[in-house]
Order: structure tokens, then C-alpha cells, then sequence
């Protein structure tokens, strides 16, 4: 137990040294993501003022943290599925834990904010299933292939465009399944008062929580102190988003638009399909980019990762993976972007989001995407790695 | 397990950049080309949405005329 726990501090503090060690800084990049980061908060600013540079500052300091303390959901959940070091996950519901200290009362007391809840149908069961295989292919969730993709990350620019074509497909395929059966949406002490509510989703998320700090314990691991940090960090920045966009964070749904965006210039007709036709994505498609919150945000993560990498000499550092890691990375980014779409989302939208604000998805789609894991763990070991 | 890894003809910074500046310059242009609005949306806040995606409710029957 010993040996587990000695090795998992010095891997953990290899990483963190690696990361936070400014070995070279990379100016010319530093350059080019720096002038980017500026055209993209003068664009927002110029149409929404302090609510876009706000969003804008949100996402650059959400890819800070991410890439720089390599806040990662696939790893954390591997970990727990090879080795029984459940420290990530417990940090993950501590995370959301803290989020629904904002999300649940500030929604129940009809301030402006509310939380995300989604419905609990087969879609969802199916899509959490997809998702979760597909993010130990790819080895990065949601935010894990945005940031790693912002901090250059081979594998993810491979992933990438995979799960922002493979959204295009789940939004094509999402209006047929969720006709195959829904129970609409199902909240967690939706019969109780705003404080009721909050305490009955704390004692569930601290609970689990404890859970796994407590398996974690079993077996010699111990919590990562600069994980910890992290997690507190990312809670307050989802407290700001939660609160400037009036939503929890969410990072698929920008990836799709993305998608339809690029289907709809090469000349397919994507506004016809049901998806697109419904008044929330259709306002998404016929405006900026930069007009959606979950887009916007998504570049600015871009913009914080590749900084932080840029800052660190990270590019100097990331080696190309080899073909079949490619492979696998295409397959994982695509059974992604299809399931988010039919699973409400990612570990951020979905697991993250949907927890914190007490609806019962999130709880299901975690459960389904660790399932999914299970199966993308082995899949890894057929693509060699 | 990594010894065989690919070794491309450009470097993969240079395939980051190129993919980075790319991306920025498609998003300018649609921004530039596009409507933009004046309050940032979220697909969840039109309609009968009953999922962050803006998904309606499946059960919700259409209004009569």
C-alpha cells in the first residue's frame, strides 16, 4: 500500500514539476495566442461588453487551470478502473459539491441563474455509454480535449475535429432516439424547499465524495494537494460563469455549433434537421460564433491552455503519438461528440453541471460513462497503449 | 510502447499553428459574416427547452391554434 501511495506522490509531483517548471518560455507562440486571446475579448467585448469579456476572462483562467494543473476527468476515472486510486473522483465530487452550494439555491431563489437539468431518457443512458468509452480512447474528456488541444497536444488535434463532426452526427441522430423513451426531468428533492433540496444534494455529493476518499485510503492513495487546489480554484470560476451567463458551464454544445457551421458552408442543408430547427440551436446557427456562451467560452479555453503551455515550454515537451494512438484518438473524439449530444453533454455538462444543480442525469451519466470506461480502458490495450 | 512513434515531416508545432490560426480566422470570418447579439444565448433559454442542448420536452404537446 506503501509502495502505491509513495509512487502515486511522485508521479503526481512529476507531473506538477513538469508543468509548472517555465523551462522555456515559447515567445513566438506566446505571441500569436496572446494577439488571438486579444482579437477574441475585443470582438466579444464590442458586442456584449463586460458580459463577453467576462466569459472571455472565465475561460482563459478555466484553461489556465486545467492545463496547468492537468485537472483531468479520463485520467482520474482510469486511475479508479486499473488501479482502485478513486482520489480523482472523489475530487470531482467535491467539485460538484461546491457548485451546488450557488447553483441549487441561487436557482430555487429565482435570481436570474439557473441550473442545467436535463431529462432522464434511453438517449441518455446510450450517449453517457459512448462518451465514456470514447474518453479513454481519446484520453481526454470534454474540457480534457479542449485543453490539451490548446496546449498542443497531438493526440488532440487529432480528437478534436472527430468530436466536433461526431456532435454534428449526434445532433442529426438525438431528435429519433429521444423519441424511443423519456421520464422528463427527474430533480433530486425537486419536492422540497430550495434549502431542503441543497442539503439533500450535499449529503448525496459529499457522501460520494467521502466514498471515494475513503476507497482511495484503502488502497494507500492519498489526495493530490495541488489537485486539491485545483479543484477549489475551478469551483469559484464555475461559480462566476454560473453567474455571468446565468448557466452552468457547459463546453459540447459550442463544439456542435462549430460542426454545423463548417457542414452548413460546404453547402448541407443542416438547418433543415429537427435539431437545428428548434429555437435554441437554430438562434445558435444563424448568429456569431462568438454569440453563444459555450462557444465563446471554448475559445477562450483554448486561448488560457495554449498561454499556460506557452508559458511552460510544454510544446518543446509533447511528443507526437504514434499512429495507432492517432487511430484511437479519431474513434475515441467521434464516439464523444455523438455522445454528448445524445447524453446532454460531458463530465462538464452533463456529469458536473447536471449533479451541482441536483438534477438526477448527472447522476445517471456518471454511473453509464464509468461503465463506458470500462470498455474504452480495454479498447485501449487493442490500439497498444 | 511509444518507440514507434510517427514521425512527421512538419513538426507538430507547426501543425498546431497552422490548425490554431485557421480555426481563429474561420471564427473571425463567421463572426465579421454573421448577426451578433447583443446578449450572449445558451440554446436552453428558447422554447419549450427541457436540456442544456435546447431539446424540447419529448412529452409537451405543440399549442393549438
Amino acid at each position: 500500500m506503501a509502495v502505491f501511495s509513495s509512487t502515486t506522490k511522485k508521479q503526481n509531483a512529476a507531473r506538477h514539476r513538469a508543468l509548472w517548471s517555465f523551462g522555456g518560455v515559447d515567445k513566438p507562440l506566446l505571441m500569436l495566442i496572446s494577439c488571438l486571446g486579444l482579437i477574441l475579448a475585443g470582438l466579444a467585448g464590442l458586442d456584449t461588453g463586460l458580459t463577453g469579456l467576462a466569459l472571455v476572462g472565465l475561460g482563459l483562467l478555466l484553461g489556465m487551470a486545467f492545463m496547468g494543473f492537468q485537472y483531468g476527468f479520463a485520467s482520474g476515472w482510469r486511475r479508479f478502473l486499473e488501479s482502485g486510486d478513486a482520489s480523482a473522483l472523489s475530487l470531482h465530487f467535491l467539485l460538484s459539491a461546491l457548485c451546488a452550494l450557488i447553483f441549487i439555491p441561487v436557482s430555487a431563489a429565482g435570481l436570474g441563474p439557473s441550473g442545467s437539468l436535463a431529462p432522464v431518457s434511453v438517449s441518455l443512458f446510450i450517449g453517457a455509454f459512448m462518451f465514456g468509452t470514447g474518453m479513454q480512447l481519446a484520453s481526454g474528456c470534454g474540457s480534457g480535449v479542449l485543453f490539451s488541444f490548446g496546449g498542443g497536444s497531438g493526440r488532440m488535434i487529432v480528437a478534436l475535429p472527430f468530436f466536433v463532426f461526431g456532435s454534428v452526427l449526434g445532433s442529426i441522430i438525438l431528435p429519433p432516439v429521444l423519441a424511443w423513451g423519456s421520464l422528463g426531468q427527474v430533480e433530486i428533492g425537486g419536492g422540497l424547499s430550495g434549502t431542503g433540496k441543497l442539503a439533500v444534494n450535499l449529503v448525496l455529493l459529499l457522501g460520494a465524495a467521502v466514498f471515494f476518499r475513503w476507497l482511495s485510503a484503502r488502497r494507500g492513495f492519498q489526495i493530490n494537494r495541488a489537485l486539491l487546489v485545483a479543484t477549489l480554484l475551478i469551483a469559484l470560476l464555475c461559480w462566476g460563469v454560473f453567474w455571468v451567463s446565468n448557466h452552468p458551464w457547459g463546453v459540447t454544445f459550442g463544439f456542435t455549433l462549430w460542426g454545423a457551421k463548417i457542414v452548413s458552408a460546404a453547402g448541407v442543408p443542416i438547418e433543415e434537421f429537427a435539431f437545428w430547427t428548434w429555437p435554441g440551436p437554430q438562434r445558435a446557427l444563424t448568429h456569431s460564433v462568438f454569440s453563444d456562451t459555450s462557444s465563446l467560452m471554448n475559445f477562450a479555453m483554448i486561448i488560457g491552455a495554449g498561454l499556460t503551455a506557452a508559458l511552460t515550454g510544454a510544446f518543446a515537451k509533447s511528443a507526437w503519438p504514434n499512429t495507432r494512438q492517432l487511430q484511437a484518438a479519431a474513434l475515441g473524439g467521434m464516439l464523444m461528440g455523438i455522445g454528448a449530444r445524445l447524453s446532454f453533454g460531458c463530465n462538464i455538462g452533463a456529469f458536473l453541471a447536471g449533479t451541482a444543480s441536483g438534477s438526477l442525469h448527472g447522476w445517471i451519466w456518471f454511473a453509464i460513462a464509468l461503465a463506458g470506461s470500462v470498455l474504452g480502458i480495454r479498447l485501449r490495450a487493442k490500439f497498444g497503449f | 510502447m511509444n518507440a514507434r512513434q510517427t514521425t512527421p515531416k512538419i513538426s507538430p508545432r507547426l501543425i498546431y499553428i497552422t490548425l490554431l490560426s485557421a480555426l481563429f480566422a474561420v471564427a473571425i470570418s463567421d463572426h465579421l459574416m454573421s448577426p451578433a447579439l447583443s446578449n450572449l444565448g445558451a440554446p436552453t433559454e428558447l422554447g419549450n427547452a427541457c436540456a442544456p442542448c435546447g431539446a424540447p420536452c419529448v412529452d409537451a404537446k405543440p399549442k393549438a391554434d
